[in-house]
C-alpha cells in the first residue's frame, strides 16, 4: 500500500521550478506551477535523462533538455516527441511546510 | 463507412514512423501502408555512434515505437522492401519485383544514403561506415578488444564516432580534410573548442589532408592520406557526408541532387505527394530552401506533414534543432547559419560552458550553439523563428532571460 512520504521542505521548491527526491527507490520530481505542487517521475522515458536537471518549464509542461520530449506535468502525458510513453504522476501535498508524495 | 483511402509512407524511419503514429492519432481510419528497405522495425539512429555502438543500450531500447504498435494500429507494415519508382500518372508505387501500390496520398521519408569515398582501397575489409543498425555492429565486432582506428572525416559521425572508440579502448586518428573539427557547421572558433577537446581526450588529428588511397594486403593495414602521412590502422570509418535518397522520383524532375524539393507545407509539385525529412528540400519560411539530417527535424516534420496529408496545410517553420554527445559534453544547436557576421558569446568558449549566438549581417539572430547552455540554446528558439534582432549585450549577459528579447507580436 502506497503512503505519504515526507521528502523535506516544501519551500524548497519555488515556483516555476522543478526538484527531484529519491522516494522507495524512484527519482520523483517535484514542481510548483501557479502555487500547486505537481510530482512525476523525474526520468524521462526516451533515454532516461532527468527531467529536473535543466528541464526547460512552460506553464506545465516541462521539455526534456537532452532530446526535446515535453510533458504534462499534471498528467505525465507526452506532448512532444521523442517519447512516446508517459511519465508516472504521483499524489502529493503540502503540510505543515512538509512536501509529502505518495509513492 | 470506413475511410476508403490509402496513405502510403515509403522510409521507415523516424520521420515515416512519426507521420503513420500521427495519422492514426489524429483519426485518420483508412488503410496506411508503411514501407521501409531495412527488414527492421523504425528505430532511432542517433544511438548507433553512441549507446548501441557501445553496448550500453540493446536494440529494443532504440526502436522508436515497440514493433508490435503497427500491427495494433491496424499499419501494413511491408519491411525489407525496395520502392523502385514513383509512377506519378496512376499514383502508384512500383515495388522491387513489379507489384503496385496504390495511394491517395504518399509520403516520401526515404532519408540518406552514405556517401562513399573516392579513393583506392576503399573495398578492402575493415574500411567501414556508418548509417545502419547492422553498420554499428560491424564496427563494434571490428573494434573488440581495442583497435588502431582512423576516422576519415570529423563532421558529427566523425567525432561521435572517435568519442564512442576512445571510451572502448581504441586508438584513434582523424583524417579531416578542413581546418578543425566540424567545421562546416559550426565555424573556426567553436570547432576548435571541440578539436581541444577530443585531443584532451586522447585522439590524433590531421586536418587539412584528405585519404589518398586504403592499403593492405588482404585487408586494411594502413591509411595514406595526400599530405604524405601513412597512419597504421585496423579499421578506417569513413564519415564524409549523406546523399538525399531520391531514386523512386526518378522521371518525375524532382529526383534532386539536394533532395525532393517541396513547399512550405512540404508537398511536392505533384499534389497529394509529400516529402519530409533527411530527403527533403524544404522551403523554410525563414531560412528558405534547405535540407538537414536532423532527429528532431525528422520528428516534427514527421508529424506536421502527417497532419497536411489529411489536408491540414500547416506551414512547416520550425527553427531546427539538433544536439551531438561526445564524451561527457553535449553540443546544442538551433536555427540554421551557414555565414554569419557576428558572433556573440555568452559563457565562454575556453572554459567549455557557453551559449555562442550567430547573428546576419542585418543583426538577425541565425542560430544558438552551445556547450552545457541547453536552456539558453532553447529559449532562443523563438527569437529564431521570428528572426529577432536581439540587443547583442543582452545576448552576451548570463542574467538576462532569452525569452524576455522576444518583440512583441504583429
Amino acid at each position: 500500500m502506497a503512503e505519504f512520504v515526507n521528502v523535506g521542505r516544501a519551500d524548497e521548491i519555488e515556483e516555476g521550478e522543478a526538484k527531484a527526491f529519491p522516494v522507495n527507490g524512484a527519482e520523483i520530481a517535484v514542481s510548483r506551477i501557479g502555487g500547486a505542487l505537481y510530482a512525476f517521475s523525474d526520468i524521462c522515458t526516451h533515454r532516461q535523462c532527468n527531467l529536473s536537471l535543466g528541464g526547460e518549464i512552460d506553464g506545465t509542461s516541462i521539455t526534456c533538455e537532452c532530446h526535446g520530449s515535453t510533458f504534462d506535468m499534471t498528467t505525465g502525458q507526452v506532448l512532444e516527441g521523442p517519447a512516446t510513453e508517459p511519465v508516472a504522476t504521483f499524489p502529493v501535498r503540502e503540510e505543515n511546510g512538509e512536501l509529502l508524495i505518495e509513492a | 463507412m470506413a475511410d476508403p483511402r490509402t496513405f502510403v509512407v515509403v522510409g521507415a524511419g523516424l520521420c515515416g514512423a512519426t507521420a503513420v503514429a500521427t495519422l492514426r492519432g489524429e483519426g485518420f481510419e483508412g488503410r496506411i501502408v508503411l514501407i521501409g528497405a531495412e527488414e527492421l522495425a523504425p528505430y532511432e539512429r542517433p544511438p548507433l555512434s553512441k549507446e548501441y555502438l557501445r553496448g550500453e543500450d540493446p536494440f529494443d531500447r532504440i526502436l522508436v515505437r515497440p514493433s508490435d504498435w503497427y500491427g495494433d494500429h491496424d499499419v501494413e507494415v511491408r519491411f525489407g522492401t525496395h520502392v523502385t519508382q514513383l509512377d506519378a500518372q496512376a499514383r502508384a508505387l512500383v515495388l522491387a519485383g513489379g507489384e503496385r501500390v496504390a495511394f491517395d496520398a504518399l509520403l516520401v521519408a526515404t532519408g540518406g544514403h552514405n556517401r562513399g569515398i573516392d579513393a583506392p582501397g576503399a573495398e578492402l575489409p575493415g574500411v567501414l561506415d556508418l548509417r545502419y543498425v547492422g553498420d554499428a555492429d560491424r564496427l563494434r565486432e571490428a573494434v573488440a578488444g581495442g583497435a588502431r582506428v582512423v576516422c576519415v572525416g570529423m563532421g558529427f559521425i566523425g567525432a561521435e564516432v572517435a568519442a564512442s572508440l576512445r571510451a572502448m579502448g581504441c586508438d584513434v586518428t582523424v583524417v579531416e580534410i578542413f581546418e578543425t573539427a566540424l567545421y562546416r557547421v559550426l565555424g573556426g572558433d567553436i570547432g576548435r573548442v571541440l578539436e581541444a577537446i577530443h585531443r584532451d581526450h586522447g585522439v590524433t588529428m590531421h586536418f587539412n589532408d584528405l585519404v589518398a588511397r586504403f592499403e593492405g594486403d588482404d585487408r586494411l593495414e594502413r591509411v595514406a592520406t595526400r599530405g604524405g602521412r601513412m597512419i597504421e590502422a585496423d579499421v578506417a570509418v569513413v564519415g564524409i557526408g549523406t546523399e538525399p535518397a531520391v531514386h523512386i522520383m526518378a522521371g518525375t524532375g524532382l529526383d534532386q541532387p539536394g533532395g525532393i524539393p517541396v513547399g512550405p507545407t512540404m508537398q511536392t509539385t505533384i499534389p497529394g505527394v509529400f516529402a519530409a525529412g533527411d530527403v527533403a528540400r524544404h522551403e523554410h519560411p525563414v531560412f528558405g530552401p534547405m535540407r538537414v539530417e536532423h532527429f528532431d527535424n525528422a520528428l516534427k516534420m514527421g508529424e506536421t506533414v502527417a497532419r497536411n496529408m489529411l489536408g491540414a496545410e500547416v506551414v512547416f517553420d520550425d527553427p531546427h534543432w539538433f544536439w551531438s554527445d561526445q564524451y561527457d559534453v553535449q553540443i546544442q544547436m538551433a536555427g540554421f547559419a551557414p555565414t554569419w557576421e557576428r558572433m556573440v558569446v555568452r559563457g565562454s568558449l575556453e572554459d567549455r560552458s557557453f551559449c555562442a549566438f550567430l547573428l546576419d549581417a542585418d543583426g538577425v539572430l541565425r542560430s544558438s550553439v552551445s556547450i552545457g547552455w541547453p536552456r539558453d540554446v532553447r529559449r532562443s528558439f523563438e527569437l529564431i523563428r521570428r528572426q529577432a534582432r536581439p540587443d547583442p549585450a543582452a545576448l552576451a549577459d548570463p542574467a538576462v532571460d532569452l525569452r524576455t528579447l522576444v518583440p512583441p507580436e504583429g
